[in-house]
């Protein structure tokens, strides 16, 4: 899947390369930056995969959590060892959240990789129209990965929470996608707009926050917060499942 | 029985934690706020005796015009800066960054996802960036001229930042329409974490569609913090515009020096002369103008020849608007516009037998 996630920005660089296009106008945000500055490449796959890519793949691997072992029928063999279900659950969380963090750092390695391969690098015109050195623009990526990384806790914990419903690992990180899905149709329509600071995908496509001069925080705080809210709800929601669930595999 | 439910316990704790905590934080920040009583005259005072030279801060804006909302993204793009984005703007919330340092230095930052449009002062040098298509427009300020909102497309005209601060509107506003308006002090607000008077303004006359304009003001230093128009019979308010945030520490120096970044197309933007192909509608000479009234039934009459014609074509315009007798009428809970059948533009804050009226006396 990391190999598939390397994959878009790899596309997205040789596509751009090969067809020269000009600046039509069109396509996802940044993409008539690329030929300037090959650390563009980073952001416009990310544009690309946060909305589809990254919650598919960490909708799979959330999904799996639980539901994966008591399909193998391995669960029932992890909890004899006295380990108790809280850790389990808690461990089994931190690796998909490590999911998260390397699944958004293979993007932008990969893009950064290809980019300054194909298109030159130098300074970095940032959104506000500033100017800024490549290396400060390295360490807004990274703070951009971060971002992104955080974004998806708190679908994580879904995923974690639909995983001790079932047996059936297909199921489990179907309807998590399906719930990620959702939660970002319901964003585009303005007659939720009350519902709209509620979703955990509202502040996905935040992180152009880090191309402006000064950096924003706002967002990354009210985003933050949000995912340690879903964090904590779908945390328990897991817990109050899986503490008391008759494991029969 | 009881054992199946206690194992859900710490979930529902933690959704009350949750929720409480998301009710709370917001009702914490509006508890009630103590000032010393202030006469609405003494309020006007303290507005006009404001001195805050530097400040920087976040705005936001809200608008409920009663206007269809448009979903995120369908606005076509082809439609290169013209109605399709002013009705964005119309519709949607939307926030700014403002850096104020004295009167000569400012900049807007019209914050959009992954985009942004920067409009900087620098001494004479006023600067207009738009990250979507890298461009840059640049004019050399004379003396104070016409000015554009920020994020409107470039024009012959050049911007000036602090309009679009809620400072700048309510001093607007109040040089305006204080003659013709009750005044009265509505209870203490806190907008941006700072104590702030409410002051109201509310029509002597009868016949407008604007409710009240309140404008809350700092208590400490007199600026005016947030400015809301309401319109009459909705609950919501019409537009709001206030401070999100606020600093009044002089901000960075470098954040008011701008250089065009490297593969930027650079328009120069003339006073007088058409900004080029990218501001449709902006024709040499300015239309004429005519107010009728003054203050909040004022109605404004303009002779738009030519940039009318593109306008009403549009499919958007056919849908916003409806016909009425003499023309076509975009309807807003704020304002009426009528676009005459014989090409003039008729707007105004008062109801449609109003506007048809000056159109027919004219």
């Amino acid at each position: 899947m990391l190999a598939a996630l390397a994959a878009v920005p790899i596309l997205i660089a040789i596509a751009v390369r090969v067809t020269r296009a000009g600046d039509g106008g069109g396509g996802p945000a940044f993409l008539d930056r690329i030929e300037n500055n090959g650390l563009f490449v980073v952001f416009v796959a990310l544009t690309v995969c946060v909305p589809l890519f990254l919650p598919l793949t960490v909708g799979v691997v959330a999904g799996d959590t639980i539901a994966g072992e008591a399909s193998n029928g391995t669960l029932r063999y992890l909890l004899i060892a006295p380990a108790g279900r809280i850790r389990l659950l808690v461990v089994k969380y931190i690796g998909a959240a490590a999911f998260c963090l390397a699944a958004t750092l293979v993007v932008c390695i990969a893009g950064a990789l290809i980019g300054f391969a194909l298109f030159p690098s130098g300074s970095v015109t940032i959104l506000s129209g500033d100017t800024v050195s490549l290396a400060n623009a390295l360490g807004r990526s990274l703070l951009v990965a971060l971002y992104v990384t955080v974004s998806l806790l708190g679908l994580s914990a879904i995923g974690l929470f639909v995983s001790t419903l079932t047996d059936v690992p297909v199921g489990a990180m179907a309807a998590t996608i399906i719930l990620s899905v959702a939660s970002e149709v319901l964003g585009q329509l303005p007659q939720l707009d009350w519902l709209h600071p509620w979703l955990f995908s509202n502040y996905w496509l935040g992180f152009g926050d880090f191309l402006r001069d000064p950096i924003s925080w706002s967002n990354f705080g009210t985003n933050a917060a949000l995912q340690a809210g879903y964090l904590i709800v779908f945390g328990a929601l897991a817990y109050g499942r899986f503490a008391a669930k008759d494991i029969l595999s | 029985m009881s054992k199946v439910w206690l194992r859900w316990a710490p979930a529902a704790a933690a959704i009350v934690v949750v929720a409480g905590a998301a009710i709370a934080v917001p009702t914490v920040a509006n508890a009630s706020v103590s000032l010393p009583a202030k006469t609405p005259t003494q309020v006007l005072e303290l507005v006009a005796s404001s001195h805050v030279r530097a400040f920087s801060g976040t705005v936001e804006e809200t608008s409920d015009l009663g206007l269809p909302s448009l979903p995120t993204g369908s606005v076509p793009s082809s439609v290169k800066g013209g109605t399709s984005a002013d009705i964005a703007l119309l519709t949607g919330p939307n926030s700014l960054r403002v850096y104020v340092d004295g009167p000569t230095k400012a900049r807007v930052q019209d914050l959009e996802s992954l985009a942004e449009r920067d409009v900087i002062r620098n001494g004479s040098d006023v600067w207009v960036y738009d990250s979507k298509d890298n461009s840059v427009g640049h004019s050399t300020l004379a003396s104070r001229q016409h000015f554009v909102r920020p994020g409107s497309a470039p024009q012959a005209t050049t911007p000036d930042p602090t309009d679009a601060t809620p400072a700048g509107l309510a001093k607007k506003l109040i040089a305006q329409l204080e003659p013709t308006s009750n005044l009265s002090v509505d209870s203490n607000v806190r907008v941006a974490g700072r104590a702030a008077y409410d002051l109201v303004l509310t029509p002597k006359v009868t016949d407008t569609l604007i409710g009240s304009v309140s404008i809350a003001v700092d208590a400490e230093t007199g600026l005016p913090l947030r400015v809301q128009i309401d319109a009459r019979g909705q609950k919501a308010n019409a537009v709001s515009i206030g401070f999100s945030s606020l600093d009044l520490s002089t901000p960075a120096a470098s954040l008011f020096a701008f250089t065009p970044p490297a593969g930027a197309k650079v328009t120069e933007l003339t006073k007088d002369a058409s900004a080029g192909p990218e501001a449709p509608g902006t024709s040499a000479t300015k239309p004429a103008e005519t107010v009728t009234g003054h203050g909040w039934d004022s109605v404004v009459t303009v002779a738009a020849a030519g940039s009318l014609g593109k306008l009403s074509q549009s499919a958007e315009f056919g849908e916003l608007t409806t016909a009425v007798a003499g023309g076509r009428l975009l309807h807003t809970s704020l304002i009426n516009i009528l676009f005459t059948t014989d090409g003039r533009i008729v707007a105004g804050s008062v109801s449609v037998a109003r506007l048809q009226e000056v159109a027919s006396a004219q």
